[in-house]
């Protein structure tokens, strides 16, 4: 089971990034060849993370390419280098429905297949980022099985609702953070939270990602490094957590051996589903 | 691939570098390189400048490097960046680029 | 929506809010606005304008940064904001003055120092090779011989004078170097003042035309000059223009001897020809002196012959006085050019 809790937005045009990025050890590192890279960069930019997806360094860990929309001019030689170079995941931004996701499975794989790369190997994740796309989660989570993640993008969200982040309690966010978390887990994909901004408010960071993962985000888009840790940190389980998960996986361990069909703890029944918990919380606890 | 009019591509930023492009005035090929760290990693910047240029046959024209300390494959993109825009190219064979 | 500082581009002539900003910064960095410049870059933080570089053609000027911002990466970032402006603008090869302490500055923009008035201001260019490449093309047109004099015209256009100055100076020397202002500034493009001085100096043998360059009166080397009709005077804009002739061009060629033409009119031409002895002749240097002759200016009815008395008539129409002061080749040019039934323009 793949941890996914930190996704690190690096600019394609910041060689700078591109350079240390691997450093901080996210879970995955998204190339961004979308809104971080200018209209007359986004030539250089896409050679740029082209020849970073091939660089070792990037070869242990997950690596995501945000391409621009597939209908503007540049969308399809973004593709074109994220599956040539070796992404694991292609991140399409502003998704609003399964078609695009249908439209950029069926464009990947003739990619792949010119490429030499294996058929299915370039996994999809979508990022919804208007009221449409928020309406239609579930349509699209489920979309492909290349399908492994679906993030939910604030500001254009917002600015689509004619809202804006309020700071506080942050009631203009709630129905998409549950909508796009319901898909995800209609779909068994992640869920990603939005980006906080502003990176010299640690604390607001460390707030919101006690609201999202205490709503069940898998992770959150991070785009500054000193973000990670702190993320990792915050998403690490507690003392008391641990112990219990191990109690669980040993509880289920003696089931096996035992032959028995059901597992139980404290004399409740333990499901599948809280043994993968179990199992993402001993991940969570070694990753940090 | 030939160089047809000056083109740059880069930054001045750390890790980066600026390359400056440009037609041959003598049919040749000239690279010109300066860098901060020009005495460790001079002939490996201009090992990897000449293969990237090999790959796209570029056997003509004047390359011209500022190097801030980058890593090889942001030299070999920059360097492709700035061929491909000398040479007003929109094709990208990936195979040349690899 | 990450940590990168935004720039942007200002044109002074719309007369922006920003002007008022980007005084402020510049004056608080001992800079005055220098009003060539067709565009700026700048950079905000937090609303604050805290970085500024101007463009005039190919020359970067008005670099400043706020004291409380100053560090490499917003430094660089700017330098890269105005490379690439001036690229996507169509100039690849650029100058900047630099006052010598600033020099690491620029150095880490990728410019390069070509000449230094002592204490004052260094020239530079961004490439490490480009006026060596330059010196070495012009060696290859190296003649022999112990007395090798230039020349640098403007001819704007081509006159009796102009060709007078060039045989008397080709009569004194062994051979003689003739080099063309490139830059378009004024009534006659370089095109066009470039094919009169060609066609005006036929029949000299020892002589060799060079088309213009960046680095013999330009706007980058020389801005002074493009400002004549503003009379301004600026002594250390000669300097530069005239150290680089003689610490570059002059050795490469082996010239000898810089031939001027005596300025009874222009107070800047004037000025720089006694800068000119200054600093090609007096002045401490590591090339070797070089003797400037001033020859008298060839006259038709008791006044010098000069081009811009050729404008001013023309804008008259009045050939018949014309015809005494251009040679044959510039007249049927003229006359082609500014037929007497259209209105001529200055």
């Amino acid at each position: 089971m793949k941890l996914r809790r930190s996704m690190l937005f690096v600019p394609g045009s910041n060689a700078g990034a591109l350079s240390t990025a691997f450093i901080y050890k996210p879970d995955s590192i998204m190339f961004d060849l979308e809104d971080a890279v200018a209209q007359s960069e986004k030539d250089s930019a896409r050679l740029m993370v082209f020849q970073a997806l091939r660089h070792p360094a990037y070869q242990e860990i997950e690596t995501v390419v945000r391409v621009n929309e597939l209908n503007t001019q540049f969308g399809l030689k973004d593709l074109e280098a994220a599956v040539g170079g070796g992404a694991d995941i292609v991140r399409l931004p502003k998704t609003e429905n399964a078609d695009e996701i249908h439209d950029l499975e069926a464009r990947v794989a003739r990619i792949e297949k010119a490429c030499g790369r294996a058929v299915g190997d370039t996994k999809l994740m979508a990022a919804i980022e208007s009221a449409s796309g928020v309406v239609n989660a579930v349509a699209i989570a489920t979309a492909s099985k290349r399908m492994i993640a679906i993030a939910i993008a604030g500001f254009d969200y917002l600015v689509d609702m004619h809202t804006r982040r309020s700071n506080g309690s942050e009631p203009e966010l709630f129905y998409a953070r549950a909508a796009v978390l319901h898909a995800a887990r209609a779909a068994h994909i992640d869920a990603f939270d939005v980006v906080y901004g502003n990176i010299d408010d640690d604390e607001g960071f460390l707030r919101e990602v006690a609201i999202a993962k205490g709503l069940g985000f898998d992770g959150k888009s991070l785009i500054h490094p000193k973000q990670v840790e702190l993320l990792h940190r915050a998403y690490a389980p507690t003392k008391e957590e641990v112990d219990h998960a191990n109690r669980v996986l040993a509880a289920a361990e003696a089931a096996h051996r035992k032959g028995l069909g059901v597992v139980s703890l404290d004399g409740k029944m333990v499901d599948p589903p809280v043994i993968e918990e179990a199992e993402m919380v001993l991940q969570r606890a070694q990753s940090s | 691939m030939k160089v047809m009019k000056e083109a740059i591509a880069g930054t001045l930023e750390s890790s980066d570098l600026l390359v400056k492009v440009a037609p041959s005035d003598k049919g040749a090929r000239e690279i010109v390189i300066q860098s901060e760290v020009i005495k460790q990693f001079g002939k490996q910047i201009k090992r990897v400048v000449a293969e990237t240029l090999d790959k796209l046959s570029v056997s003509e024209g004047s390359i011209v490097i500022e190097d801030k300390g980058a890593l090889d494959c942001v030299i070999r993109a920059r360097v492709q960046a700035a061929v491909l825009r000398g040479a007003g190219s929109e094709e990208t064979d990936w195979g040349t680029l690899s | 929506m990450n940590g990168t500082d935004d720039f942007y581009t200002v044109q002074p002539k719309d007369a922006p809010p920003e002007m008022e900003e980007i005084r402020k910064l510049l004056a608080s960095n001992n800079l005055e606005l220098d009003d060539q410049i067709e565009v700026f870059v700048v950079s905000r933080r937090q609303g604050r304008l805290v970085a500024c570089a101007g463009l005039d053609h190919y020359t970067i000027k008005c670099v400043a940064v706020a004291d409380d911002v100053r560090g490499e990466s917003l430094s660089l970032a700017l330098g890269s904001e105005v490379v690439t402006l001036a690229a996507a603008r169509g100039q690849f090869h650029l100058f900047l003055y630099s006052a010598p302490h600033n020099l690491p500055f620029f150095r880490g923009w990728g410019f390069y120092p070509l000449v230094e008035v002592p204490q004052r201001v260094v020239l530079m260019e961004n490439s490490p090779v480009a006026i060596k490449k330059y010196c070495d093309s012009l060696r290859e047109q190296r003649r022999p011989g112990r007395t090798i004099g230039g020349i640098v015209l403007n001819a704007n256009p081509f006159t009796l004078g102009h060709r007078h100055l060039v045989e008397q100076a080709a009569r004194a020397c062994d051979w003689l170097h003739v080099f063309v202002v490139k830059e378009d500034a004024w009534l006659f493009s370089y095109a066009d003042r470039f094919a009169l001085v060609a066609a005006g100096v036929k029949g000299i043998d020892n002589l060799t035309l060079y088309p213009g360059s960046d680095y013999v009166i330009s706007r980058a080397t020389f801005p002074g000059y493009f400002l004549k009709e503003k009379m301004i005077i600026d002594h250390s804009w000669a300097a530069i223009d005239l150290l680089l002739f003689r610490e570059y061009i002059a050795p490469a060629l082996g010239i000898t001897h810089r031939y001027v033409g005596t300025e009874p009119f222009d107070p800047v031409t004037n000025n720089y020809n006694a800068d000119m002895k200054h600093w090609l002749r007096h002045a401490a240097s590591a090339a070797a002196a070089i003797t400037v002759v001033e020859v008298p200016r060839a006259c038709t009815r008791g006044t010098a012959i000069s081009a811009t008395e050729v404008r001013g008539l023309l804008a008259h129409g009045d050939f018949s006085r014309i015809k005494e002061l251009v040679p044959t080749t510039t007249l049927q040019f003229l006359e082609a050019r500014f037929p007497l039934d259209m209105a001529a323009t200055r």
